[in-house]
């Protein structure tokens, strides 16, 4: 049946169809179809599905981006704020520091102000002391000193001669008294 | 082999493969191109299988060199199909456009097969780019008028200047659909001319411009099935009108 023959002889001329083009249009449309209801739809299901997931990455890694850069502003401000709450704390401290020594200071020098008050005091109690034992001591001594050098007993006035004297030195200022 | 060995065998050669010469039959009277069907039927099982296949195992994980290949080519058609219409592209013509250039190249490929004697490119039969041509042009005439209207649909070949109608009716109705069919047609069917023609060197030297040969045709395989694609994607563009336009008007 098959038979093997010249284009030219059946069509006199190739450029021009015959019955074959109908065949060739099924097996066209046919082909046409599986790929349209088959073959197209999956893929661009798939294609759309890995484009959002593309877009979700992407998508995924600007939030990321934004987010380690809110994290990052947020470390530099929390540091910045600690820095400045050190600072603060450390110059707190210093004040601190400061009011300490100065009350310190202020309570040693009033603990030396008692101490030389309390040493003055102790000094003219020694000074009137020693006054006393002096008038005591050195009225008998100069009175029995005058007897022996004049060979007769004191009188009345001389003892007082030596009592005023003895006031005298008492009413002198301790410094004076003292040289 | 002698030199008259030789030359039988390249002249041989020669006429084996004997470009516009077909397997034919008949069928209720008509005549059939056999080899012309059978191999369109190789290539559309061939394109179906692969198509079949590869969606059934279709992931949006990492795909399989199949997939990856499919999804480059639906890539491509998608986004000429968008910049050339946007949101107004007619349903159907990206798959129109993938059946289209995947159908064509493994039908070209089929060229560069040593069975061309046997079973020719079905594109080198003007039998396969007539029906293909033709679907396009209806197709795209019937999406044109949906999208804007018979009137405008037509009017717009008076456009810029009504004289000029003719000319555009020209091109519309019978340069483009003529060119996009018989430039397809002539390049395989040239290709099969060339095969004859260098079957008829001697065979110890005939393999080399041979092999060169079918390496070409692939690429002319390539480039013929993106240029069909292309000029569809156009051909519709141009008649349904881009986003821009209608928003303009």
């Amino acid at each position: 049946m098959t038979t093997r023959v010249l284009a030219a002889e059946e069509t006199t001329n190739f450029l021009l169809p015959n019955a074959t083009i109908f065949v060739e249009f099924v097996l066209f449309l046919i082909v046409l179809f599986v790929l349209y209801r088959y073959v197209v739809p999956p893929l661009s299901r798939a294609l759309d599905e890995r484009q959002a997931m593309v877009r979700k990455q992407v998508q995924d890694k600007e939030l990321a981006t934004r987010t380690l850069q809110q994290a990052r502003e947020r470390y530099e401000a929390e540091l910045a704020e600690a820095r400045a709450e050190a600072a603060s704390i450390r110059d707190a401290a210093r004040a601190d520091a400061a009011r300490v020594r100065a009350e310190l200071r202020e309570q040693a020098d009033r603990e030396v102000e008692r101490i030389q008050s309390e040493g003055g005091k102790q000094l003219a109690d020694a000074h009137t002391e020693t006054t006393r034992r002096l008038r005591e001591d050195v009225g008998g001594l100069s009175t029995r000193l005058a007897e022996r050098i004049i060979g007769e007993p004191v009188t009345e006035d001389g003892r007082s001669t030596v009592d005023r004297f003895l006031a005298e030195v008492e009413q002198a200022p301790a410094g004076g008294g003292g040289s | 082999m002698t030199n008259d060995a030789v030359q039988k065998a390249g002249v041989l050669a020669a006429e084996e493969i004997t470009p516009g010469e077909h397997w034919t039959g008949e069928f209720l009277g008509f005549t059939l191109n056999l080899d012309t069907i059978i191999a369109t039927a190789i290539a559309g099982a061939i394109l179906c299988a692969l198509g079949i296949y590869m969606a059934r195992g279709v992931t949006r994980g990492r795909p399989t060199k199949l997939q990856v290949v499919f999804e480059a080519l639906t890539a491509w058609v998608q986004g000429q199909v968008r910049d050339g219409m946007g949101l107004r592209a007619p349903s159907g013509v990206v798959s129109l456009a993938i059946t289209l250039f995947a159908f064509i190249l493994i039908c070209n490929l089929l060229a560069a097969l040593p069975s061309e004697h046997v079973l020719p490119p079905p594109t080198a039969d003007v039998n396969l780019a007539y029906p293909m041509m033709l679907l396009v042009i209806v197709w795209v005439q019937v999406a044109g008028i949906r999208a804007r209207g018979a009137k405008k649909h037509f009017g717009h070949l008076t456009e810029p200047y009504a004289f000029l109608a003719p000319s555009e009716i020209i091109t519309q109705y019978f340069a483009r659909p003529v060119s996009l069919s018989l430039r397809l047609w002539g390049n395989i069917f040239a290709g099969g001319i060339m095969v004859s023609i260098i079957g008829l060197l001697p065979a110890y030297i005939l393999w080399a411009p041979n092999a060169a040969w079918k390496l070409f045709d692939i690429f002319i395989g390539v480039i013929q099935a993106l240029i069909f694609t292309l000029l569809t994607v156009i051909y519709f563009s141009e008649a349904v009108g881009s986003d821009e336009e209608a928003a303009a008007h």
